[in-house]
């Protein structure tokens, strides 16, 4: 995975969703800032967010560094990657140069970069490690919705490059809002044991609420994430299968790896300088 | 040592002790101890040692409810956090009040340009792009409300229009960043808000929503009882 090399002079800018409501959105993003921070990468590292502080507005005076590379750490390309973070942080491309001489780089969201099916990968193994690959379907759960949003599309592209790097009995992408449906995950799956890898950025009201009621793991949601001491125990018994159920894959310690790449990516295509 | 954290060092030093909620002491053995304010007397504090503590004492109030604003006058009691040097010190502040140091840096420097309301409110798209219809007799009562010193310890820099007035429903002191938001007229590092809140923003959707159905009812009447 990542062999960035220390970026003196720069600075690395995490853009995450936030929430007023959900103590869990936030931490993934901090924590993958933590660790990339650990590294001593870059000379500087913060966070920002659209519904908590500090705003993207408020971030661009974070930095002292000349050059910051932001990250959204969104999982595909959308409303808020094409619209509300450009707007916010004002930025025209994928590089642009500030009125102080400062440059902003761009970086895509993580969702359709290979070093997310790796990980995809390792977290579906991680929470079945004694099975075959052959006993399980694998199921990516996306959100979907219709308009602007293109979760839908990363999520099928990485359970295709899935299918074609391991030996799962199937792997299938479904979504919240549309079909193929999770709810209809037994319908929808044929081995033994099904795994489920939440598609999604952290375990908010989605993943660790929504989803376990869709798929009939829970009669109605939850408690948030980090109101609840251990996250559940797998596998269970439902429907006839043994259902795994992981935790959102943007909570993976190994995401930080996927942000270093997607840093690595804009210098391949847009060179450094 | 970074600029920010020069202004950490040269506020301490001019005695600005406080921020916020915030008291920023230093330790007979070495390094500082952040307290809640209410706190800096008391012995029997639950004591942590890292700045990344400080990002679970900020999330929740004494009663255990998510804090969605950071700058909310609800910081938890019954913690301190012991920090060997002012690199530590900035970097727990950076999660009790995200940005705060470096706006007031932009501030001193004459860089931080606030964005008058109604920039603010016209350049919201999506959902929120409603909330450019608010008027001003509105945001006067929403912000009044929302941002009183009571729900929020930032001292206001915006105004309503570009070089205009400021929100008149609002008290002086809450544009003023050397008064104590707490009130106890302490030298403090000031909370400065330079642009209405996501919060504040999303607030207003409802508001113009409710005028519009309210005149949208207004226009067509019901039918008239029969009789
Ligand atoms: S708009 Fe500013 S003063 Fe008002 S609540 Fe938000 S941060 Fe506080």
């Amino acid at each position: 995975m990542a062999s960035l090399q220390r970026k003196p002079g720069t600075g690395l800018l995490l853009v995450g969703h936030g929430s007023t409501q959900n103590p869990d959105s936030s931490p993934p993003t901090h924590v993958h800032a933590d660790e990339i921070r650990r590294r001593g990468l870059f000379d500087e590292v913060a966070c920002c967010f659209w519904k908590e502080e500090p705003s993207m507005r408020e971030a661009r005076h974070v930095f002292e560094a000349r050059e910051v590379y932001v990250v959204p750490n969104f999982i595909s390309e959308g409303y808020f990657t094409q619209t509300v973070i450009p707007r916010e942080l004002e930025l025209s491309g994928p590089r642009s140069t500030r009125a102080d001489g400062t440059i902003w780089k761009y970086c895509e969201p993580a969702g359709n970069h290979s070093s997310m099916t790796d990980l995809l990968l390792r977290r579906a193994r991680e929470i079945a490690p004694e099975l075959p690959e052959e006993e399980i379907s694998l199921l990516i759960v996306g959100h979907g919705t219709g308009l602007n949003d293109n979760s839908a599309v990363a999520a099928k592209a990485q359970a295709a490059r899935i299918a074609e790097r391991s030996r799962y009995a199937e792997v299938i992408s479904c979504y919240m809002e549309e079909p193929p449906l999770v709810a209809n995950w037994d319908e929808l799956t044929t081995a033994p044991n099904v795994v489920v890898v939440p598609f999604f950025i952290a375990d908010g009201l989605h993943s660790y609420q929504d989803i376990p009621v869709l798929l009939g793991m829970e009669s109605e949601p939850t408690a948030a994430a980090s109101q609840r001491a251990v996250f559940r125990h797998e596998p269970r018994r439902l429907r006839g299968r043994n259902l795994y159920y992981a935790s959102a894959i943007g909570t993976e310690p190994g995401f930080a790896d996927v942000i270093l790449d997607l840093v690595a990516a804009f210098d391949d295509k847009h060179g450094t300088h | 040592m970074g600029r920010i954290d020069e202004l950490l060092a040269s506020a301490l030093a001019e005695g600005r002790d406080c921020i916020g909620q915030i008291a920023l002491r230093t330790r007979s053995e070495g390094g500082y101890r952040l307290t809640h304010r209410d706190d800096v007397g008391r012995d029997d504090l639950r004591v942590s040692q890292t700045p990344e503590s400080a990002r679970e004492i900020a999330t929740y109030d004494d009663a255990g409810v998510y804090r969605p604003l950071k700058t909310a006058p609800n910081l938890r009691h019954g913690w301190a956090l012991h920090l060997p040097d002012l690199a530590a010190v900035r970097a727990a502040l950076e999660y009790f009040y995200p940005a705060a140091l470096a706006l007031w840096l932009a501030e001193r420097d004459g860089r931080l340009q606030p964005t008058a309301m109604r920039e603010t409110l016209g350049r919201q798209t999506g959902m929120y792009r409603v909330t450019g219809l608010l008027t001003d007799p509105q945001a006067e009562a929403l912000v009044g409300e929302l941002c009183a010193q009571t729900r929020c310890l930032r001292a206001m820099r915006w105004t309503k229009t570009p070089g205009g007035e400021r929100i008149a429903s609002l008290p002086a002191t809450k544009f003023d960043p050397e008064h104590d938001p707490a009130g106890a007229g302490a030298r403090v590092m000031p909370l400065l808000c330079a642009e209405m809140c996501n919060l504040v923003v999303a607030e207003a959707r409802p508001v113009v929503k409710a005028a519009q159905a309210a005149a949208a009812a207004a226009a067509s009447p019901a039918p008239a009882a029969a009789g």
